[in-house]
């Protein structure tokens, strides 16, 4: 795994009285364990991705408490998981990534939410919206809606958001629906402190197991059950949970002395709100708002009674709520109707109705807000004031940089497996032409940006294959499909590599093995090399290709960019019809690299001899065309002032990041690019032999140089 | 500095493997050691490959209510913003975190380069003194230096110089002694990343570096004792301002074939000062033509990699100690046209037009990984260095000078016209580099312009000045993507006054 939460975890441990100091996901953790859960599951991708690293790494702690944990191969199975609360009093969560890991476990999901819970079943989802985000920009809340499921999205703080996964698995056996707890990226990361409780060892669990099944046609989700369960849905379970809200407070109102309007707010943008209030001269000396507000740590369902008690008396509202459409806004408007308030619901108007709403954002909604309004007790002119003050530092700045600064596009690692595969196809395009590319979700999805920009369509998480199966016929050239390890036992295997099979489909598959999934931070898959205990999990990769009677099937080691070329041009060139695979065989560097540094230290500590390969490019015989960059973009790849008198272009330049994975050197020869890469390989702790040949040939080559001189 | 009930707030921005993320956590453990009430966020997720991040802290005093923390940094709101490098530092004052009222600027000012700038096929660096300029007008107080270089000084990772640089700078309410505990309690590196922390703090203090700013470029070649009529004469006869450049020219071309050559390249010379009137023009002229008169021929690249001064400077690149052997291995993929390069041009035109009809040139090419470090490989190196001599005969070497004395000819005629298109002409050589392919469309976009643009005005055709433009712009078109595709848009519509025909 990326990071060890080995130290942190023993934050877990803590009990009553004590405070925790800590990341969100690690509180979130804490919070089931005191909420009692029998089995917890997920799958990783971030920004949850440390969930699941916190409870691989708390295991023997979980194993106390007779805690499962599955590390499911996909959300589907995770969302499945959560069954075991349908009969059962058994509380559980499962965690993934959203909406990307949500759409893929909508499935399980609804069958879930239509027989409802008997046990607490809670998924923690990272809303992966905005900055930072890696996927489509949608929202859970439309699942929370359709699926008839509760959707939690408390104040970012670790009090709050802890005290609303406990209250959460009240909320959810009280009205027997699971509920969805919706952290921000940010959320997820923010390190801040809480007070804990014992943990709870839950009523039923590995070490308390149930002696007797259920079994209660009512829960199942087949006619007529189904048509029982929606009226239940709607007669007994809404209220239910309305109810519980109400009454526990789960919404949080705050006063302000401006008594003509106000704020609603997701209770996960509370922070940004009042930072904007603050910045704007709406809060008091001790920081407090002036304008009142209503933080909803439930989105869904509203509670209808709140929010017309919180509107009456005033002539306008702020509805501050992320992300499009405007469920929230459109249920504000609503329920003041329902209840004949005049009161003037302000939301996308003054804010955007796409897009993260970062602390900018939101002030320049507040600004609109009160110049909308002009409240009685507030100085209009005085906030419009601070807030051009504030905006004027970045016009400054851009009269003064002149122009926009370069971006810096996520890319592969130095010495990434992946990078040559997408310079073997640069360079095969320029023999053969460019054919249609559907990529997949993964590292290699940043083939799609510079310096390659390889890959036409993304559809989903190892759905490359099959986002092939429409644009391969109507095609002139073979499509090259790609698929990560992840992908592959995610989605590919069987959306993939059985449906293509099965229609007999023409094509290439690449498949990038590099052992882990490494874009959420190398977690072990079923074809790693070892699973969480260390054991190999016997899983292989074309082992499941075999046997879904794939024939053409290639394993090419991916630095070796030549025969990579090789095997590619086969594959797109062969007469053989039908799905042919590569696999890309290659360890995630980044893993590799942590895998070998502590060992490689140790061998240099104890005086063996290790050789440290690095590559260098000849500054003199550089003319600084850069096209060995445009085919690699490796981070050590980079450029520095031409050392040259004569010259003013930057001349390539290798640092000493370099891992000496040998793609340069390999594309140099490839590519036909030029003389001016060389690779070293330093001979660390020498021998006597190496010492003696190196003082040899360092003798002779010194005198055959001076006399040339 | 004192911490109120209103939040201190410090956001720093960095790329993945730089180790913010450790910052942060130390930033933190020192708040919470002090008694301060601190909360920190991050967005890693995508941005931690190689991207930009940002982490943001912030800090208040405790007793009383908890107070209202953000997790995203305000417009105009950020007491201390640390950047990693200098674009990062930019890119916060265009985002507005930078203002002159209450921001402490924490930088290094070294570049790691994005990958637009480093693909660019010219020169597509941003403008770095500009961002240092504006950093420091933007900036209530700027502490810039290259922390980058210090981490290397201090044999440990950025992240440590920069907590030093935010220590020194005293704009956080946190004691060193708070800080070099929570350095140490995080029990890794602890020794090196102390080194680190006291030396940006120093740094930040205001002592200057010891180590002087590296020399972008190489000196001067020194006089070849063959070249003192030579140097006497560009004294003599060309002007003040162009005799570096030229002088570095003549040692250059003795160094790359002899004296004669040398020679050559003067009396091209005398023939574009006669033809302008301005000094500047025989600069850029000289300066080019020693470029295009050492072309990098296997000959050349041989030279280069022989010379006995490059072992020491690899060996000093890849950080080999003293008593650690070096093996170097060099790639080179030499094909038809390397072979026929050094072949008579009778011999070389007929071996070419054969491989042309079999569509072999770009076929055939034979990979060679030469050790250049073992006495065998070494001595292949000097031989293909060795060939030198036979330099002259080779089929390069005429396609090279014809290539040569075309391009002067219109530099001089250029000249006479208007010294702004010369100007223009002149810097058209920097497209020819590079080799293979690179080479190869170096030479037709050159040639492309010339025959488009530059010979239809030297004829009478176009207006001297607007064509001067053009030129420019075909040429930066030329640099925007390997494929041709602007330059060829560019050529097919040229916004060029035609001078009427009389």
């Amino acid at each position: 795994m990326e990071r060890s939460f080995k130290k942190e975890v023993q934050s877990l441990r803590l009990g009553d009285g004590e405070t925790f100091h800590g990341e969100g996901i690690l509180a979130v953790t804490k919070a089931l364990l005191q909420s009692g859960v029998s089995y917890v599951g997920g799958y990783q991708g971030a920004p949850i991705s440390h969930l699941m690293d916190v409870l691989v790494d708390a295991e023997d702690i979980l194993d106390d408490l007779g805690v499962h944990l599955e590390t499911c191969t996909s959300e589907a199975a995770a969302a499945a998981m959560l069954g075991a609360s349908i009969n059962y009093p058994l509380r559980g969560a499962a965690t993934w990534k959203a909406t990307v890991g949500t759409n893929v476990a909508s499935d399980a999901l609804s069958n879930l939410a239509s027989a409802g819970v008997k046990g607490g079943a809670m998924i923690v989802i990272g809303e992966d919206y905005g900055e930072g985000a890696s996927i489509i920009q949608e929202r859970s809340h439309a699942f929370a809606m359709k699926s008839q499921m509760w959707l939690l999205d408390p104040r970012p703080n670790l009090p709050t958001i802890t005290r609303m996964v406990e209250q959460g698995f009240e909320l959810s056996e009280h009205s027997n629906t699971p509920v969805m707890l919706e952290l921000r990226i940010r959320a997820c990361h923010v390190h801040g402190s809480f007070p804990t409780r014992d943990n709870r060892r839950p009523q039923f669990s590995r070490n308390q197991v149930i002696e007797h099944p259920d079994f209660d046609f009512s829960r199942i989700c087949l006619p007529p059950s189904t048509y029982a369960q929606e009226k239940h849905k709607i007669e007994f379970r809404l209220p239910a949970a309305i109810r519980f809200i109400a009454e526990n407070g789960l919404n949080e109102t705050f006063d302000g002395d401006v008594g003509e309007i106000g704020i609603i707010c997701q209770g996960g943008l509370y922070n940004s709100v009042m930072r904007g209030l603050d910045q704007l001269g709406l809060t008091d000396a001790d920081g407090n708002s002036r304008l009142p507000i209503l933080a909803l740590n439930v989105t869904y369902p509203l509670v209808p009674d709140e929010i017309t008690a919180f509107c009456a008396g005033k002539k306008a509202v702020l509805m501050v709520e992320e992300g499009q459409p405007d469920f929230l806004e459109q249920a504000v408007n609503v329920a003041l109707r329902k209840a004949d308030l005049q009161t003037r619901v302000f939301g996308k108007d003054v804010l955007p109705m796409a897009g993260e709403y970062t602390s900018e954002v939101v002030l320049n909604g507040l600004g609109g807000f009160i110049a909308g309004t002009r409240p009685a007790g507030v100085d209009a002119e005085a906030v419009a004031a601070r807030l051009a003050a504030l905006m004027a530092g970045k016009t400054r700045a851009a009269e003064l940089l002149g122009a926009a600064m370069p971006t810096r596009p996520p890319s592969f690692c130095t010495g990434c497996p992946e990078r040559p595969v997408f310079s073997a196809i640069k360079i095969l395009e320029k023999e053969i032409g460019p054919t249609h590319m559907a990529a997949d979700i993964g590292c290699h999805t940043f083939s799609t940006l510079p310096p390659f920009n390889l890959g036409n369509t993304v559809l989903g998480y190892g759905m490359g294959l099959a986002s092939a199966a429409g644009v391969a016929p109507n095609m002139g050239k073979r499509v090259i499909s790609i698929m990560g390890d992840g992908g592959f036992w995610h989605n590919g295997l069987t959306n993939g590599v059985g449906s293509a099979m099965f229609n007999k489909d023409d094509g290439v598959l690449m498949i990038m093995k590099n052992g882990y999934t490494s874009a959420t931070g190398w977690q072990f898959l079923p074809s790693s090399a070892q699973d969480r205990t260390g054991k190999d999990p016997g899983m292989s990769i074309e082992a499941a290709l075999k046997g879904l009677g794939v024939r053409w099937l290639r394993k090419v080691r991916t630095y070796h960019v030549a025969e990579m070329i090789k095997v590619l041009r086969e594959a797109m060139t062969s007469k053989d019809k039908g799905l042919k695979v590569i696999i890309a065989d290659g360890e995630c560097q980044l893993a590799r690299q942590r895998r070998i540094r502590p060992k490689i230290a140790a061998q240099l500590k104890r005086g063996e001899r290790v050789v440290r390969t690095r590559f260098g490019v000849d500054d003199e015989t550089c003319t600084g065309d850069h096209s060995c960059i445009r085919l690699s973009g490796c981070p050590s790849l980079t450029i520095k002032p031409n050392p040259d008198p004569l010259r003013t272009d930057p001349v390539a330049h290798v640092d000493n990041s370099c891992v000496g994975c040998g793609l340069c050197g390999e594309v140099s020869h490839a590519a036909v690019l030029c003389p001016s890469f060389y690779k070293a390989e330093i001979v660390q702790n020498p021998r006597w032999l190496d010492r003696l040949l190196d003082r040899v040939r360092r003798a002779v080559i010194g005198r055959l140089a001076g006399a040339a001189a | 500095m004192t911490v109120g009930r209103r939040p201190t707030k410090l956001l720093l921005a960095a790329m993945g493997g730089e180790g913010g993320g450790v910052l942060t956590s130390w930033i933190v453990a020192a708040a919470e050691a002090e008694g301060l009430v601190v909360q920190s966020t991050s967005i890693p997720g995508v941005a931690q490959r190689t991207g930009a991040t940002t982490y943001y802290i912030e800090l208040a005093a405790a007793g009383g209510a908890v107070p209202v923390m953000a997790l995203y940094p305000g417009v105009g709101d950020v007491d201390v913003m640390v950047a990693s490098e200098l674009i990062e530092a930019g890119r916060a004052m265009q985002n507005g975190f930078v203002t002159p009222d209450r921001t402490t600027l924490i930088a290094s000012t070294h570049r790691a380069y994005s990958i637009i700038e480093r693909t660019a096929m010219g020169d597509g660096r941003a403008d770095a003194g500009r961002v240092e300029q504006a950093a420091r007008e933007m900036a209530k107080q700027a502490v810039l230096f290259d922390m980058a270089a210090a981490a290397r000084e201090a044999g440990t990772v950025i992240n440590a110089v920069m907590l030093g640089a935010i220590a020194g700078s005293g704009a956080l309410p946190l004691s060193t002694a708070a800080i070099e505990a929570a350095i140490s309690g995080s029990g890794k590196s602890v020794d090196s990343n102390l080194a680190g922390f006291r030396l940006g703090y120093a740094r930040a203090q205001g002592e200057d570096g010891t180590a002087a700013r590296a020399e972008d470029k190489r000196p001067h070649l020194s006089d070849r004792p063959t070249a003192d009529n030579l140097l006497d004469r560009v004294v003599r006869t060309f002007p003040a301002a162009s005799r570096t450049t030229l002088r570095e020219g003549v040692n250059r071309l003795i160094d790359f074939q002899d004296p004669a050559y040398a020679k050559l390249y003067l009396d091209r010379l005398d023939a574009v000062r006669d033809a302008a009137g301005d000094d500047d023009i025989v600069t850029e002229a000289g300066r080019f033509l020693a470029l295009r008169m050492s072309y990098e021929d296997v000959i050349r690249v041989a030279q280069a990699k022989t010379r006995p001064e490059r072992i020491a400077g690899l060996r000093r690149e890849v950080r080999a100690r003293a008593d650690e052997p070096v093996v170097v291995t060099e790639f080179l993929k030499p094909g038809i046209d390397e072979f026929a390069s050094v072949l008579p041009p009778a011999l070389a035109r007929r071996l070419i037009a054969w491989a042309d009809r079999r569509g072999l040139k770009a076929k055939l090419h034979v990979g060679l990984h030469i050790k250049s470090s073992t006495i065998s490989g070494y001595l292949l190196m000097r031989t293909l260095a060795g060939l030198r001599r036979f330099r002259r005969r080779g089929y390069r070497y005429a396609v090279e000078q014809a290539a040569i004395d075309a391009w002067l000819d219109r530099v001089g005629r250029a000249a006479r016209i208007d010294a702004g298109f010369a100007r223009e002409v002149i810097a058209c050589a920097n497209l020819i580099k590079g080799y293979s392919d690179t080479h190869r469309r170096g030479i037709e976009n050159f040639d492309g312009i010339m025959a488009t643009l530059v010979d239809p005005t030297l004829a009478g055709e176009m207006d001297p000045a607007s064509a001067a433009a053009a030129v420019r712009g075909a040429r930066e078109a030329a640099l925007a993507d390997p494929e041709g595709n602007a330059l060829r848009e560019t050529l097919a519509a040229p916004p060029v006054a035609k001078l009427a025909a009389e």
